[in-house]
C-alpha cells in the first residue's frame, strides 16, 4: 500500500499551477464544458490548447509519434485533476478528441487515419476539434436503437438520418459518429459501425439547442444524403458496437480525476465563503449545520478522489478498468449534486442571481454548478446505466431490463 | 502508488480468513454473544500461537514486529466474522500505546504476557456521557502525597470483566486546562476498589461499567508521564480509530457478501430479485460505498503509518464507517426480507454491533466536527 505520487509527478503538479497562475489571470473556467458556448470563451480556450500542447500536457500520455510523449497514466491524472482544479479552459478541446478519439485510433483506426487525425488533436489546432455523435431521439439509454443510416455505395457511405444532443457540433472539424450500416440483423448491438465524419461535408445541418441556463453546448445534427468515403470507416463494418463500448469506458476513466479537480476547487470556494460571510454576528463557518453539511462534501471528496487513484492505478497495471469507470462516473455524478446543492444551500438567495451578474457570489461558480450538474450526470450514461454496468460486470446479477 | 497488499499482508489476510472461518463460524459468534464471558479464551490462546496478538509488539517482547497496515489487515478480517472478544481492546487500545508511551520497565513487565495472550487488557476513557471529548472526562486521580487515588466511573468499557489491567485516563488537574491536566494510569483489576459489572447490550458484546473509589495508583503506574494523559487520548483517537474503521469495514464487505449471494438465490416473480433494478442499484449503492470506505481506511492508515498528518482523514473514516455500516446493514436486511429480520439469520449478528461500532472512540458528529475543523471550518 502507498499513496505517494512520485516527484515527478508533484513536479508537474507545481509547473500546472505556475501555467495556470500566469496565463489565466483570472479567466479560469472552473465547471468546464461551457467553454464552447460564446464565440470569446472559445477563442480563449483555443488559444489555450494550443498552449497547454506546446508545454506537451495535452495529450501527454500518447505515443511520440502521435504528438504525445509516452507520458504515465498517474502524470495524465495529476494534469487532469491539477488542470480542472485550475479551471484552464481548452483542456478537453470540446472533450471527444482528447478524451476517446484518440485512444480509440490507437485501438481500431488504421494507420492513415491514426497518421491524419492524431496529430492536430495533439496540436491543440482547430482541425483536432472533434464532437461524437451518439445519441438519437429513439436512442438515449438503449443507445443501440440508433437508425442513423449509412449505406454503402462503392467507395462512399450514403448517410441519412439525425443525432441529437451533440456537443461541441458547431465547433467541430470532424464527428465521431456511431451509424447503422445493417439494418438485416436480429439483435440491435449488430450492425452498428464507427465512422468518421467530416463536418464541413454537404448535407449536414446543425441546429443549436439551448439547455435551461442558456448555454449552448447541444445540437441536433441532420443528415440529409451526405457522402463519406469508406477509408473514414474505424475498424470492422459493422463491429462498432464493441468498440463504441471501449470508447465509452475512456470517456468514463477520465471523469474521477477531472471532477475530483473541479469539486476541490469548489468546496474550497465554499468554505472560503462560509469564513468570510457573517450571519447574526458570527461567520457562517461557526455554525455547526454549516459545518457538518461541509465535512460529509469533504468525506465525499475524499472517497472520489481515492476513486479515481484506484482506477489510474489499475490501468498503469494494464489492467481494463470497466465497472470501476461506470462506478466512479454515478459516484461522481453524486458527489456534484450533492456539492451543487449544499454550496447554493450556503450561498443562500444568491444562488438564484445570475451567473454574471454583478450580484452574483463567488464569481457564480456555484450557481453555474448547480445548473450545469444534471447534464454532466447525464453525458456519457445515466446514473442508471452506470449502475447496470456495475451490476452486471462487478456483481455478477442478471441483466435487469 | 499501490493498492495491493503486500506479500505478507496477502499471507496474512489468507491466514486470517482460513483461520477465522474454522476456529469462529457464526454459530459460535451467536453462542458467545449469550456466554457470559463473552469470548473463548480457547480461540485467543490460539491467536496469541499464530502470532496476532504480539502483531504489533516489538521482537523483544516477543512479538514479530509488523507494522500498523498489517493490524489493519487482520482487524478487517476479524471484522468480517464479527469475532468477538478482548483481541481489539488488549491489542488496538492498549498494547499500541503501551509501547509509544511505555516506560523500559512497564514495557518489559507487560508487552511479552501480552504477546503470549497471557494477559488482557482493555481501555477506561469515556464515562457516563459517552462522550470522546477529553473535555468530557471528569474521573479525577488525587495526589496525596504517596499515591494517586482515583474516583470515578468510566463506561463503554471492553470486555474490563475479562481484563487483568486497565489503561484509564483521568483529570489530574483542573477542567480548565484539558490540554494538560489528563494522566494515563495503568491499572490492576484485581485492586481494591475497583468494581466491574456488565452492561447488557443489544450485542452482548462485553461492555462494561468500571467504578473507581479511592484506587491506589502509584507513579510507576503512570503511562506517558504526569499530566501528559492528552497525548496518550490523542495517540489512541488516532491509531485505535483506524483499526475499528478497518474491522467496521471487514464487517460492510460481509453483509455485502452475504446480500448479494441471497439476491442472486432468492427468487420471486420467477426471478432472482437481484435481476430487479430497484434491488441491483440497492447493490451498487452499497458496493460503492463499500469499496469506499475501504480505501479510506487504507488511506488514512497509510498516512498514519508513514508519519504524516493523519488526523483528519481517520476522522472522514470513522464517520464514513458509522454511516457506511448503518447503511449496509439496513439495506441487507430489507433485501434479504423477513428473513433478514429473524433471530435464525446471521445478518442480524451485524446489525446488532452497529450502535458498539459507531460510538466506540467518537460517533459520526464528532468526528465530522473534527473533520470541519481539518478543512478549515
Amino acid at each position: 500500500m502507498d499513496f505517494e505520487f512520485s516527484k515527478k509527478e508533484e513536479q508537474l503538479r507545481r509547473e500546472i499551477r505556475e501555467f495556470a497562475r500566469r496565463e489565466l489571470a483570472g479567466r479560469d473556467l472552473i465547471t468546464g464544458l461551457e467553454e464552447e458556448s460564446l464565440d470569446e470563451d472559445w477563442e480563449f480556450a483555443m488559444q489555450m490548447s494550443k498552449k497547454l500542447s506546446q508545454k506537451g500536457w495535452l495529450t501527454m500520455a500518447w505515443p511520440k509519434e502521435y504528438g504525445g510523449r509516452d507520458a504515465s497514466f498517474f502524470e495524465q491524472h495529476v494534469y487532469m485533476d491539477e488542470a480542472s482544479y485550475r479551471g484552464i479552459p481548452g483542456m478537453t478541446m470540446g472533450v471527444s478528441g482528447i478524451g476517446w478519439v484518440g485512444q480509440s485510433l490507437m485501438l481500431f483506426g488504421s494507420d492513415e487515419q491514426r497518421k491524419k487525425y492524431l496529430p492536430p488533436i495533439a496540436a491543440g489546432e482547430p482541425d483536432g476539434i472533434w464532437c461524437t455523435a451518439y445519441s438519437e431521439p429513439n436512442a438515449g439509454s438503449d443507445f443501440a436503437n440508433i437508425q442513423t443510416r449509412a449505406v454503402r455505395d462503392g467507395d462512399y457511405y450514403t448517410l441519412n438520418g439525425q443525432k441529437i444532443w451533440t456537443s461541441c457540433a458547431h465547433r467541430a472539424r470532424w464527428c465521431w459518429l456511431a451509424v447503422r450500416t445493417d439494418a438485416s440483423v436480429s439483435k440491435k448491438q449488430h450492425g452498428i459501425s464507427l465512422i468518421i465524419l467530416d463536418m464541413k461535408s454537404p448535407g449536414i445541418t446543425i441546429k443549436p439547442i439551448y439547455n435551461y441556463a442558456g448555454i449552448h453546448i447541444f445540437n441536433e445534427l441532420f443528415f440529409d444524403n451526405v457522402r463519406v468515403p469508406v477509408a473514414n470507416l474505424v475498424g470492422t463494418e459493422n463491429r462498432g458496437w464493441y468498440q463504441l463500448m471501449q470508447s465509452l469506458a475512456f470517456e468514463r476513466h477520465s471523469v474521477a480525476p477531472q471532477f475530483y479537480g473541479t469539486a476541490r476547487r469548489i468546496l474550497e470556494i465554499i468554505i472560503k465563503y462560509a469564513g468570510r460571510t457573517n450571519l447574526h454576528g458570527k461567520p457562517l463557518a461557526s455554525d455547526p449545520l454549516v459545518k457538518h453539511k461541509l465535512a460529509e462534501r469533504a468525506i465525499e471528496l475524499e472517497t472520489l478522489k481515492l476513486f479515481g487513484y484506484e482506477i489510474t492505478w489499475k490501468l498503469s497495471k494494464g489492467l481494463i478498468p470497466i465497472y470501476e469507470a461506470a462506478r466512479n462516473k454515478a459516484y461522481c455524478d453524486f458527489v456534484m449534486q450533492r456539492l451543487a446543492t449544499t454550496g447554493s444551500e450556503i450561498i443562500g438567495a444568491y444562488s438564484q442571481v445570475d451567473m454574471r451578474s454583478k450580484w452574483a457570489k463567488v464569481e457564480g461558480s456555484i450557481t453555474r454548478l448547480y445548473m450545469m450538474f444534471p447534464g454532466i450526470s447525464i453525458a456519457a450514461g445515466t446514473d442508471e446505466i452506470q449502475k447496470n454496468i456495475v451490476g452486471q460486470f462487478k456483481m455478477g446479477l442478471p441483466r435487469p431490463y | 502508488m499501490d493498492f495491493d497488499l503486500n506479500e505478507q499482508q496477502q499471507m496474512l489476510r489468507t491466514m486470517a480468513r482460513d483461520f477465522l472461518s474454522r476456529e469462529c463460524s457464526r454459530t459460535r459468534v451467536r453462542e458467545l454473544e449469550k456466554d457470559s464471558r463473552g469470548y473463548d479464551p480457547d480461540m485467543l490462546a490460539k491467536m496469541a500461537e499464530l502470532g496476532w496478538l504480539g502483531l504489533v509488539l516489538p521482537e523483544k517482547y516477543g512479538g514479530t514486529g509488523a507494522g500498523l497496515l498489517d493490524l489493519v489487515v487482520l482487524l478487517e478480517e476479524m471484522g468480517r466474522n464479527i469475532t468477538p472478544g478482548p483481541f481489539f481492546p488488549t491489542v488496538a487500545l492498549c498494547a499500541l500505546p503501551l509501547i509509544k508511551f511505555g516506560t523500559k520497565v512497564q514495557k518489559a513487565g507487560y508487552a511479552a504476557d501480552i504477546a503470549g495472550g497471557n494477559k488482557i487488557w482493555s481501555l477506561a476513557l469515556t464515562e457516563e456521557s459517552g462522550s470522546y471529548d477529553a473535555a468530557d472526562i471528569n474521573c479525577r486521580a488525587d495526589y496525596n502525597g504517596t499515591n494517586y487515588l482515583i474516583n470515578g466511573e468510566k463506561w463503554f468499557v471492553p470486555f474490563a470483566h475479562a481484563a487483568d489491567f486497565l489503561i484509564v485516563i483521568c483529570r489530574t488537574g483542573e477542567v480548565s486546562n484539558p490540554q494538560q491536566v489528563l494522566t494515563a494510569f495503568i491499572i490492576d483489576t484485581k485492586c481494591q476498589g475497583l468494581k466491574i459489572e456488565l452492561i447488557p447490550t443489544i450485542a452482548g458484546d462485553g461492555q462494561c461499567r468500571v467504578r473507581f473509589k479511592n484506587v491506589k495508583a502509584g507513579k510507576q503506574d503512570i503511562l506517558g508521564g504526569v499530566g501528559n494523559g492528552r497525548k496518550v487520548f490523542d495517540f489512541i483517537m488516532q491509531s485505535a480509530t483506524i483499526l475499528k474503521c478497518a474491522e467496521v469495514s471487514g464487517a460492510c464487505q460481509a453483509v455485502l457478501d452475504m446480500t448479494l449471494a441471497y439476491a442472486k438465490e432468492r427468487i420471486q416473480f420467477d426471478k432472482p430479485i437481484g435481476s430487479f433494478m430497484a434491488i441491483q442499484h440497492k447493490l451498487v449503492d452499497m458496493l460503492t460505498e463499500v469499496e469506499g470506505l475501504q480505501y479510506l481506511v487504507y488511506y488514512s492508515a497509510w498516512l498514519l503509518a508513514s508519519g504524516q498528518k493523519a488526523a483528519t482523514q481517520i476522522s472522514m473514516a470513522k464517520a464514513k464507517a458509522a454511516e457506511v455500516y448503518q447503511q449496509v446493514c439496513i439495506d441487507g436486511v430489507k433485501i434479504h426480507g423477513a428473513i433478514g429480520f429473524s433471530m435464525d439469520h446471521d445478518i442480524g449478528c451485524f446489525f446488532r454491533r452497529i450502535k458498539s461500532a459507531e460510538f466506540m472512540l467518537g460517533d459520526r458528529d464528532t468526528h465530522l466536527s473534527k473533520v470541519a475543523s481539518g478543512i478549515g471550518l
